[in-house]
Parts: C-alpha cells; sequence; structure tokens
C-alpha cells in the first residue's frame, strides 16, 4: 500500500465519519431560536411567552424520549424592533431551525421579515395586527389574531344590549387596529361609539374619564391596552364614577394576577380568557402542561405561558415531522405547518395561505370576587355575567 | 366645558407638583456639577420599588417606608456621584455616558430583583377619590403629594437662599474656583447636591408607587420628563422648576381634555422646543454673555 493510498483512505474514512456524525446530529438535535423581549416595556409579557416556550421544550423532548432532542437559544431583544432584527440574525448564523417568540406587532414586523431572509419559519403569539398576516411572507405563522380577541369584545357587548360605547385604547399598532375593528363592529350594530386614543406612556387617565362621564355618556366603557393602561384607566374611573353600566377590556386583564394584585379596582370588570380562575385544566395535555408548568417556576400558568406553549409545540411538531421526511428548511417546516389541523389548548388551529390562525376565537371571562368567571359564550360560560356592574 | 377646563386645569396642577418633585433633582445636580444625571428616574424607580418591597415584605404603609428608601436610594446616589468623581477629562460629556450606562444597570438591577410585573400600592386610602365641590376629582395621593411636592420646593427654594450649606451649594453652581478661594469645599458641595437630589427622588418616587402604577421600565421616561422641566426653568431656578412643571402638566391635560389624549406627549415636546427658540435660557434662567 503507497503512502497516497493510505493518505486517500484516511482522508475518506474522515469525509464519511464527518458526514455519518453529522447527519446524526442533525437527525437528533435541533435548536429552535427564540426573540423575545426579557427586558424593557414588553418585558412582562415576553417573560410570560417564554416561560410557555420552556415548558414545550421540556414536554416534547420527554415525549420524543431520545429520538430528537430540542433546545432553545434565547435573545432578549429589549422590546425594541432593531435588536428584534438583530436577535433574528445572530440566531440564523448560529444555526437555528426555526424561530418562536416576538411580542409586540411593529417589533414582529421586521423581525420575521428577517426570519423570511434566512429561509426560517417564524411563529407567534404576540403580534394581532391584521398587517402581519399581508406581506406574502411564507414563513410567518401566528396562531392568534385581533379579529379572535374583536370577536369577544364585540359578542359580549352586542350580547350586553348597550346603546353607546366609549372606547379608550393605545396608540400602538396592535391596539390601534384592534380599536378600530371593534368600532366599526359595533356601529354596524347600530351602536354609538365614541373614541380616545391615547399614548402608550400616559398615566392619568382622569381627563379622557370626565370626557366619558360628562360629553359621552355611554352605557359602557371599552378599554383596549395592557396591563399599566387598564390600572390607570380603572382609578381614573373609580375616582370620577361615570354612569356606565360596564367595563371592557381585553388581553391581560381577566388574569389571576390581576385579581390578586388588583383585586377591588378589577371586580366586575371583563377581559378575554381561555380559562376560569382558578383554572381548571382538563384533557391528558393541559393537565401535563400545568404540572410542567408548576414544577418550572412554582406558579400557575397563565394564558401568556399557553400561548407561549402552544406556538412552539406546533412548530416543534412541524420541525420533527419535517425531519421524518428528510429535510429540515423554512419551506419544509412551514409547508408542515400549513398541513396541519390540531385541536390544542388555545382552541382548533389550522393555518391559512397567509399563515394566520382563522379559527382563532376567544372568550371573555369577568372578575367576580376571587375568581374570574368565563361569562361569554353562554356555551362555555361557567357563571353568569353581573350586569350591570361596576367595581365602585 | 366648564367642568371639563376646571378639572383639566386641576389635574394638570396636581401632576405639576410631582413633575416639580422629580425635575428638581436632576436641576440641583445640573445647577452644581453641570452634569445631566440621566440615571436620576431610575432614582425616583428604586423609591418607588423599596416602597413596594416593605408594603409586601413588612406590610409597610408606603409613607413609613420612606425612611428606608431614603437610605437605599441615598447610597445609590452617593455611588453615583462617586463614579462620576473617577471621570477625569471631558466630565459633562462622558458622565452622560456614564449615568446612561447606569440607568440601564438600575433599571435591569430592578426588573431581576422584582420582575417585569406592574406593581402599585394595595392600601386603598391613597387611591380614595378626593373630591372638591362635586367638581374637581383626584385620589388622596395625588393631593397629599402635590403638597409635598410644593413644601419640598418651597424647603429646597429657602435652603438655597437662607442656609450657608444653600449659598454655599449656589457658589459653586455660579463659580467653582471663586467658591474654594471662599473655603467652600466644592467636593462636599457636589455630594449633597446628589444627597437632597435623592431625597426629592425618594419622596417623588414613593409619590409615584402610591398614584400610578410602577414597571422596570418607566425610569427612563421620568428622566426625559425631568429634563424637559428643567430646561423649560432656565439654570439654576428653584420657582423656574415650579412653574415649569405647572406648564406642562397643565399642557398635557387641556391637550388630552380638549385635543386627542394621543398628543399630550408631544405638546410637552411643543413646549420645550418653543422655549428653546424663544427663550435658549429658560423661562427664569439668565442670559449667558460671551466674554
Amino acid at each position: 500500500m503507497t503512502l497516497n493510498t493510505i493518505l486517500r483512505r484516511v482522508a475518506a474514512g474522515i469525509v464519511f465519519s464527518a458526514v455519518a456524525y453529522g447527519g446524526a446530529a442533525q437527525a437528533e438535535t435541533f435548536t429552535l431560536g427564540s426573540q423575545v423581549p426579557l427586558t424593557g416595556n414588553l418585558a412582562r409579557v415576553g417573560t410570560g411567552m417564554h416561560e410557555g416556550i420552556s415548558v414545550a421544550i421540556a414536554m416534547a423532548n420527554k415525549e420524543l424520549g431520545g429520538k430528537h432532542e430540542f433546545k432553545v437559544s434565547t435573545i432578549d431583544d429589549e422590546s425594541n424592533p432593531a435588536k428584534a432584527v438583530a436577535a433574528v440574525e445572530k440566531l440564523a448564523s448560529e444555526g437555528v431551525v426555526a424561530l418562536t417568540g416576538g411580542y409586540g406587532s411593529n417589533i414582529i414586523g421586521p423581525a420575521s421579515e428577517a426570519a423570511a431572509k434566512s429561509d426560517l419559519v417564524y411563529i407567534t403569539s404576540g403580534g394581532v395586527a391584521p398587517e402581519l398576516t399581508h406581506r406574502d411572507l411564507d414563513t410567518f405563522f401566528r396562531i392568534n389574531n385581533s379579529e379572535g380577541y374583536g370577536k369577544a369584545m364585540l359578542g359580549l357587548l352586542k350580547d350586553m344590549g348597550v346603546k353607546k360605547v366609549s372606547v379608550i385604547y393605545s396608540n400602538k399598532e396592535a391596539t390601534d387596529a384592534m380599536a378600530k375593528y371593534v368600532e366599526e363592529g359595533l356601529k354596524e350594530a347600530g351602536v354609538e361609539v365614541t373614541t380616545h386614543e391615547f399614548d402608550a406612556s400616559t398615566t392619568d387617565f382622569k381627563s379622557i374619564m370626565n370626557k366619558v362621564k360628562l360629553r359621552d355618556r355611554s352605557d359602557a366603557i371599552a378599554m383596549i391596552g395592557y396591563e399599566n393602561d387598564y390600572v390607570g384607566i380603572l382609578r381614573a374611573a373609580s375616582v370620577l364614577k361615570p354612569e356606565a353600566k360596564a367595563i371592557v377590556g381585553v388581553w391581560s386583564l381577566a388574569t389571576s394576577q390581576m385579581n390578586t394584585e388588583f383585586h377591588d379596582l378589577v371586580q366586575n370588570v371583563y377581559g378575554t380568557s381561555l380559562l376560569p380562575y382558578p383554572v381548571k385544566f382538563s384533557g391528558d395535555e393541559a393537565v401535563e402542561f400545568s404540572a410542567t408548568y408548576k414544577e418550572m417556576f412554582g406558579k400557575e400558568p397563565d394564558y401568556l405561558g399557553q400561548f407561549g406553549y402552544v406556538q412552539t409545540r406546533l412548530l416543534i411538531d412541524a420541525v420533527v415531522a419535517a425531519a421524518d421526511k428528510g429535510e429540515v428548511s423554512g419551506k419544509t417546516v412551514a409547508q408542515e405547518l400549513r398541513s396541519l389541523k390540531a385541536d390544542t389548548l388555545i382552541g382548533d388551529v389550522a393555518f391559512d395561505e397567509n399563515g394566520d390562525n382563522p379559527n382563532f376565537s376567544h372568550r371573555m371571562g369577568q372578575h367576580q370576587g376571587d375568581r374570574v368567571e368565563i361569562v361569554w359564550p353562554e356555551k362555555a360560560a361557567t357563571a353568569k355575567m353581573n350586569f350591570p356592574a361596576v367595581p365602585w | 366645558m366648564f367642568e371639563l377646563t376646571l378639572q383639566a386645569v386641576y389635574s394638570g396642577l396636581l401632576a405639576g407638583g410631582w413633575y416639580a418633585m422629580v425635575a428638581l433633582g436632576l436641576a440641583l445636580v445640573f445647577g452644581t456639577m453641570r452634569i445631566i444625571n440621566l440615571a436620576h428616574g431610575e432614582l425616583v424607580l428604586l423609591a418607588a420599588y423599596v416602597a413596594f418591597e416593605m408594603e409586601r415584605s413588612f406590610g409597610l404603609n408606603p409613607i413609613a417606608a420612606i425612611p428606608v428608601a431614603l437610605v437605599v436610594v441615598g447610597l445609590t446616589a452617593l455611588l453615583v456621584y462617586f463614579l462620576i468623581g473617577r471621570i477625569r477629562h471631558d466630565r459633562e460629556l462622558n458622565s452622560l455616558i456614564l449615568t446612561f450606562g447606569i440607568a440601564i444597570v438600575l433599571t435591569n438591577v430592578i426588573l431581576m430583583t422584582w420582575s417585569a410585573d406592574i406593581r402599585s400600592t394595595s392600601v386603598g386610602w391613597f387611591m380614595d377619590g378626593a373630591v372638591i365641590a362635586d367638581t374637581l376629582f383626584s385620589m388622596n395621593s395625588e393631593v397629599l403629594f402635590f403638597g409635598a411636592g410644593v413644601a419640598l420646593v418651597g424647603g429646597t427654594y429657602w435652603w438655597l437662599n437662607h442656609t450657608w450649606h444653600g449659598r454655599a451649594l449656589r457658589a459653586v453652581s455660579s463659580n467653582r474656583n471663586a467658591a474654594m478661594l471662599m473655603g467652600v469645599n466644592p467636593a462636599r458641595v457636589e455630594a449633597m447636591s446628589f444627597v437632597v437630589s435623592a431625597v426629592l427622588a425618594t419622596v417623588s418616587g414613593v409619590a409615584l408607587y402610591t398614584a400610578s402604577v410602577v414597571f422596570p421600565a418607566l425610569g427612563h421616561g421620568l428622566t426625559i420628563k425631568a429634563f424637559v422641566i428643567t430646561v423649560l426653568a432656565g439654570l439654576g431656578s428653584v420657582p423656574g422648576v415650579l412653574l415649569g412643571a405647572v406648564i406642562l402638566g397643565v399642557g398635557e391635560t387641556m391637550t388630552a381634555t380638549f385635543a386627542k389624549p394621543s398628543l399630550q406627549e408631544l405638546t410637552g415636546m411643543v413646549i420645550f422646543l418653543l422655549i428653546l427658540f424663544l427663550r435658549p435660557s429658560g423661562l427664569f434662567g439668565r442670559k449667558v454673555v460671551g466674554k
């Protein structure tokens, strides 16, 4: 055997080993990227979503039993669109197979475009603005949308039979879109609507509430904002006491945390809610999710964790399906996501050609004492709504 | 219309009293050291979180938590002062970068210690309505801390004009070298300005905790508001700070009432730019004559 032949065989051996090792690694271990706000204005919601993502990874690894393993590489986008794009680019350079996370439509927009440029699927539950699914991005998916929240809020207000509604909303992209949806829906139903747009940094709502009290004289007040906005609006309302029969909000309001921390302030207030509180999970997956969540974070799961979990489980299922067919790429993972129809913790999920989930619809909960009861739709209700009723 | 106007002016006045407390701390340090402490908003926020922690852990009323908050915020302010003192070159510019960095560190310390959840007092009295003549509405906490704000601003004004330490601070602000020749220790006076600034930050932080909600990202916005008022006031003017704060507060509430609430932050910036354009030295500032 000549030296040349030996060298050729050694080289062939190295190449074979590298290919074999590389192939095995690709088949077994997948790293998902997660760009979420863990600091900045959206830190609270980003942290909640990230907890759900971590639960999904833990449960999937247990379920897959070593056949495949999933990891998550997380970068804090600091609630900043530019940093979110940089985070996505960095995660792409690290070789993640897909992305789960994102909060805030104005952040998710550019971040998901950066993901598309790197041929990576981007799945989220943190951006509900309608524009996000009208960009011809084949790799963008979301499990919820403003219509789902809007339908629930509209449905409740229509069932109450109110004649005049004041809509108080934050000027952020998602809340603005949601407010317009609600305004149009109410007007179509013959309800008189007045709107009050506020800046996201507003803390004193007495000027707005005084207009609602003296000028609008509405039957109901609809709040579209975030936790700190709700507390400010409700405090102003408690001081000025407008003659409203109901106060209705959307996300982040009918939660266990708001019930505990702002108990008196939120009594009889409505908000979107998938489950009552104290939460009662039924079904194997839901019970396991709840147990894993409590084990990992020492607290009851909230809706942010649920959404983060669902989006990540769907992504994991799609990556596994693509891997089993032999190729994991943005195109194949997107194909798998488009073909799935899943019954999840947030209801049925099936994606349309734009990556949206048209099945998404929410329920409305109401703070009643120490509980959050589901009061709309009637078929899902756990208690009758207290109406008319306000916190003061 | 009349009721709306009255309420807008009243709410703006109450907000102005609180803004003045926040801004005066920044203005004092700016006046003495020519330094914009970009971590001032975070000091206010730190006081709010200490009050929260005292209430959560020991059931302490936020007012009773003020001494503890003062110690924590005072020590943090002195640490900021110590770090600024390490700057040897181009202090005015480099201190901006340094205090901006400290602000980021403080925000993250608050985030890691108390999480990103929103916090506010659970003592009901602070949120109860204080109604005047069935027309003017506010929360008890707003009235209480408006009074505290005006008293502190007035007290600071008196202290600056009628005590040796106050006069020493003004002397350093006016001419550092001349003050040294008169036996004033500028380092001690500068440290004192940070301590007085910490007292103001502490009371305004506790006020914030009782009247509103706090979360870790809030500090930056407070610093900007304080900076706007400092510029409106003019360098070293305590009455200017109070007037600037009230103008800003009333401007915001009038905009929210008679235009769009979403424009109220813009109103503050428009007032800021107008003053910069028409009176660059501020409402009460003296014109600097070039040599």
